[in-house]
């Protein structure tokens, strides 16, 4: 009687498992969206940040879904335009009816920001780093650190265990550059140093020359940089006018193909990183095997980290709502959001959002030594 | 649905920078292509004003309109008195420098753009209200257009579009009517820019670029120039279609440069094949 | 910032940066002058030539030469293709100057779409490094690209002016420039000087895009700005003036170069601008100094305010 139980059991067993995977597959899924570039100049980075959110889906699919119930994901396009973002966000709420849509790029975020206010839907940053994110209304947070993370930690350290004292910042005339070196520039001079230039440059600018030669009147012993894709360029020139000085620049320095542009001359270069590298975390490992299937190297690992974890983030709001037994709206996402507060992320460590809409996060420096990045300090 | 509202309100919007716009160059043959930048004055004179001063958004907008059209007549008086080509590049210039302006500057919100304008109209039928506001003005703009280019101006204005020199001749006052007309044109851009603002409630300056310029004229080629109509079809063809594509769920990196290649080879198409656009008719003797 | 060594960096890098200013200036100067024509599309053909050279050495690993002749191929054959498809075609049929600017205009913005497809918009250079040898001559830093951009555009310059003034072929350019129907009556193939004042343009778009894109990174959307430049330096040069845009392109370049000393960095841009207003009220003609010799065409007399419509 028992053998015959167990045989039945064992043989009912995989049974059961298909029947519980096609049972989650026929209960209704927990709906997210995303907004994000997957077609215009950002498509770059866009498209493989939607790729790692579906890697992870399918990751918390294979382990039963979310309190048994698949999770799913709608992806609109925005090319990284606020009049895209407005529509598809429109779509993603009217339509297909989420409660929370993930977003980044600043001018997205803040662009969906009423929208997402106004119909009380929770809107989630995961990538823009503009401190103006932590004032968009209560219904916008932010799962990734916001530029005064980094961007004070570096200069912090300049300062303190480097020991510079007179600074010059050049930053690019936009958003991500005017706030970011605004931070710099005010942390540095908090900390007892001196900034001797402080120059924006134009966006479309191919000659530095002019910025350059006024940093270095300034006799500064560090020059800071908080530039974007044109920052191979402005180091290349400062190196090739036989500026000799220490160089800084904050996340976007972190990027392989810089090394390769500039060879030799990045030797020195400080960058910033806010997360943590296969070396510390074995998950960012499993993430790189993944990507190795798709047959290339992604943009900006670090950010296709807090892509997976936003995910995960999103997963465990479902998971607290559902458990809770409220429904999936976007005022109980909020209030999960707050109630659970701290979470412990696979590829980026623990996250703690607070009340002001900010998370602090460790930032990780690193500097190019014989033309690799080397881990220099880790800053909590 | 607040989404099929919002759509129809950018529709509404784009109809009148349409219709704006095709006034200029479809019946008063002057070419330009910065029409955003009015689109922008009214936006951003619309915004400022809403947000400092909270003012009532018809003073607002009616603000708006006024700097639009100020700004344009200052343009087509300094560069009409040349010749056509010059409002062109003067036109283009101005647009690009003024957009360069409104990043540096720190009242207009920089490059982050200009958020939290305040709510006008709330609750659950703000977006159909806000259609059916955008809707009458859009009919309103057309039926100015209409009636204008409809009497002796308008006859007037064609003749001058046609061959100016011989209008020239017939001693009517070329240069006021090609000032008069842009002024109008320009103004309309300004009433959208206002709307525009108001709905949706954060404008920043890569919104009135050379790629906003482009989709305009695309609009006013594939709708047929110098037709009435002619900007109401090639609007919503541009707003609607990329919605709808969305539906269809296409692999997303193909959807965005494929829309737009369609939308370009068809105004390419359109000009050898089909010069007066989908709702036109060949009329003898056009100069298009 | 007064130091002489400074501003002699200034002056050395300036005039090295202006070099493909100045060659799409010309390019754009000399197919207004020869054929009337805006050619917006011009943008469209910098970023083909750009692109072909990108993916020639880069994905195909040709050597650098071949890249750069199947550049100088495809743009040449675009540009011819373009000329008698659809320029001509439009030329026929007494097409308005909208019509032309509407052609185009969206022709680039279909290349820039295209490109966009085909290879997506991350920044990219001729080389996979920006760096570029350098030594420093009485306190001033020169660096080889310097001397390539230099040397190259003063070359393909005096090769267009002995073009010009010493072949048949250029002597028949200027004719069709300044009056195509009595050229016509002469003899002289229009449509020929078209297509020749086509190609020299193509390839000084070839020469300038590399000069740009070994320097700096290139996106599909990159070659629309670059052509604005070019745009305003023909139109403050004057109309018919190639060789004058050239130079204006040039001191534009260096005026924003040395704008520095007086402005902050991030108002350079709208310097441009700026005199770009200036020049059309002031000189709506174009700047008169350079009045050249007789290599271009008198300039015309002041006429009623609407004819060039």
């Amino acid at each position: 009687m028992i053998e015959q139980l167990t045989r039945r059991l064992v043989l009912s067993a995989p049974a059961a498992l298909w029947a519980g995977a096609a049972f989650a597959q026929q209960k209704e899924p927990f709906r997210f969206g995303a907004l994000m570039p997957t077609t215009g100049p950002e498509a770059g980075y866009g498209l493989d940040f939607v790729k790692t959110y579906e890697m992870a889906v399918k990751d918390i699919n294979d382990k039963g879904g979310v309190a048994g119930r698949p999770l799913e994901m709608i992806v609109l396009d925005t090319q990284a335009k606020p009049e895209l973002a407005i529509s598809g966000a429109n779509k993603l709420i009217d339509v297909d009816k989420v409660a929370v849509v993930i977003t980044a790029w600043s001018s997205v975020v803040k662009a969906v920001a009423p929208i997402a206010n106004r119909t009380s839907v929770l809107e989630l940053n995961m990538g823009a780093n503009s401190p103006d994110i932590a004032h968009l209304g209560d219904y916008v947070y932010t799962v990734f650190p916001l530029a005064e993370v980094d961007v004070t930690a570096l200069a912090k350290y300049t300062r303190e265990k480097l020991g510079k004292s007179r600074a010059a910042v050049l930053y690019i005339n936009n958003d991500t550059g005017i706030g970011g070196a605004k931070i710099y520039r005010d942390v540095f001079t908090a900390a007892g140093g001196q900034i001797v230039a402080f120059e924006a440059y134009d966006p479309k600018a191919t000659d530095f020359t002019g910025v350059l030669l006024k940093a270095r009147v300034g006799n500064p012993d560090v020059v800071h940089i908080h530039g974007l894709s044109e920052l191979p360029q402005v180091i290349a020139q400062m190196r090739q006018l036989g500026m000799p000085q220490q160089i800084t620049s904050y996340s976007a320095g972190y990027n392989p193909k810089l090394l390769a542009q500039l060879g030799a001359a990045a030797e020195g270069l400080i960058v910033t990183s806010l997360a943590p590298t296969a070396g510390t975390n074995p998950n960012v490992a499993k993430l790189l095997d993944l990507w190795k299937q798709v047959g290339r190297a992604p943009n900006g690992l670090p950010y296709l980290q807090y892509a997976w974890d936003s995910t995960v983030v999103v997963a465990d709001l479902f998971a607290w709502v559902d458990k809770n037994k409220l429904p999936v709206t976007g005022e109980n996402m909020r209030k999960a959001l707050l109630e659970i507060k701290t979470f412990d992320l696979p590829m980026t460590g623990k996250l703690v959002v607070t009340n002001d809409h900010r998370v602090d996060k460790p930032v990780y420096l690193y500097v190019v030594k014989n033309g690799q990045f080397t881990l220099l300090d880790t800053i909590a | 649905m607040d989404y099929l509202a919002s759509a129809g309100v950018l529709i509404g919007i784009y109809i009148i920078l349409a219709a704006g716009y095709n006034l200029i160059i479809g019946y008063g043959g002057l070419n330009t292509i910065a029409h955003p930048i009015f689109f922008a004055l009214g936006a951003y004179t619309t915004a400022l004003l809403a947000i400092g001063t909270g003012l009532p958004p018809v003073i607002c907008i009616a603000a708006g309109i006024g700097v639009a059209v100020i700004a344009s007549v200052f343009l087509a008086v300094t560069t009409l008195r040349i010749s056509g080509d010059y409002l062109l590049i003067a036109s283009l210039g101005f647009q690009l420098g003024l957009l360069q302006a409104i990043n540096n500057l720190d009242f207009t919100g920089g490059p982050s753009g200009l958020s939290n304008i305040p709510v006008t109209l709330s609750g659950p039928a703000r977006g159909w209200l806000y259609l059916m506001i955008t809707a009458a003005l859009a009919l309103l703009v057309i039926w100015l257009v209409h009636r204008g280019m409809s009497g002796p101006f308008g006859r007037a204005v064609r003749a001058m579009r046609d061959d100016d020199v011989a209008c020239a001749a017939l001693g009517r006052g070329l240069f006021t009517m090609k000032v008069v007309i842009f002024a109008f044109g320009c103004g309309t851009a300004g009433l959208a820019g206002g709307m525009y603002a108001y709905y949706f409630q954060y404008i920043s300056p890569e919104q009135f670029n050379v790629a906003q310029s482009a989709t305009i004229l695309t609009m006013v080629v594939l709708g047929g120039i110098g037709t009435i109509w002619g900007p109401v079809l090639g609007a919503f063809v541009l707003v609607a279609l990329p919605q709808v594509i969305t539906f269809l769920q296409l692999p997303s990196s193909l959807v965005g440069p494929l829309q737009g290649l369609i939308f370009t080879s068809l105004v390419i198409l359109f000009l050898f094949l089909r010069p007066h656009g989908l709702v036109g008719t060949r009329t003898p003797g056009a100069a298009h | 910032m007064t130091d002489p060594v400074i501003l002699l960096q200034i002056l050395w890098t300036g005039i090295a940066m202006s070099s493909y200013f100045v060659l799409f200036t010309v390019a754009f100067a000399l197919t207004l002058k020869v054929e009337k024509l805006w050619n917006f599309a011009q943008a469209g053909l910098m970023g083909i030539a750009f692109y072909t050279m990108f993916w020639s050495l880069n994905a195909a690993h040709w050597p650098t030469w071949a890249g750069i002749v199947a550049s100088v191929l495809l743009t040449i054959g675009v540009t011819i293709g373009m000329e008698i498809w659809a320029i001509d075609v439009l030329r026929r049929r007494h097409s308005s100057g909208l019509i032309f600017f509407i052609f185009t205009l969206i022709f680039s913005q279909f290349v820039a779409f295209l490109l966009t497809l085909l290879f997506g918009t991350e920044p990219e250079t001729i080389f996979p490094s920006v760096m570029s040898p350098v030594r420093i001559v009485s306190g001033i830093a020169v660096s080889d690209w310097d001397l390539q951009a230099v040397g190259l555009t003063a070359a393909l310059l005096i090769a267009l002016y002995l073009l010009i003034r010493f072949t048949r072929d250029g002597q028949f350019m200027l004719a069709v420039a300044d009056n195509e129907k009595l050229s016509e009556i002469y003899g002289i193939s229009a449509r020929r000087a078209y297509i020749l004042s086509g190609v020299i343009s193509a390839l000084l778009i070839v020469a300038g895009i590399w000069l740009y894109g070994t320097r700096a990174g290139v996106t599909p959307d990159v070659p629309v700005d670059l052509i604005l430049t070019a745009v305003i330096a023909t139109l403050i040069g004057g109309l018919g003036r190639v060789f004058s845009a050239g130079m204006v392109a040039v001191g534009l370049a260096l005026l924003q170069s040395f704008s520095i000393l007086f402005i902050a960095s991030k108002w350079q841009g709208l310097l441009l601008y700026g005199i770009l207003f200036f020049a059309l009220l002031v000189f709506p003609r174009g700047i008169p100094a350079w009045r050249p010799r007789r290599i271009q065409p008198a300039p015309k007399p002041a006429a009623p305010v609407q004819a060039e419509g």
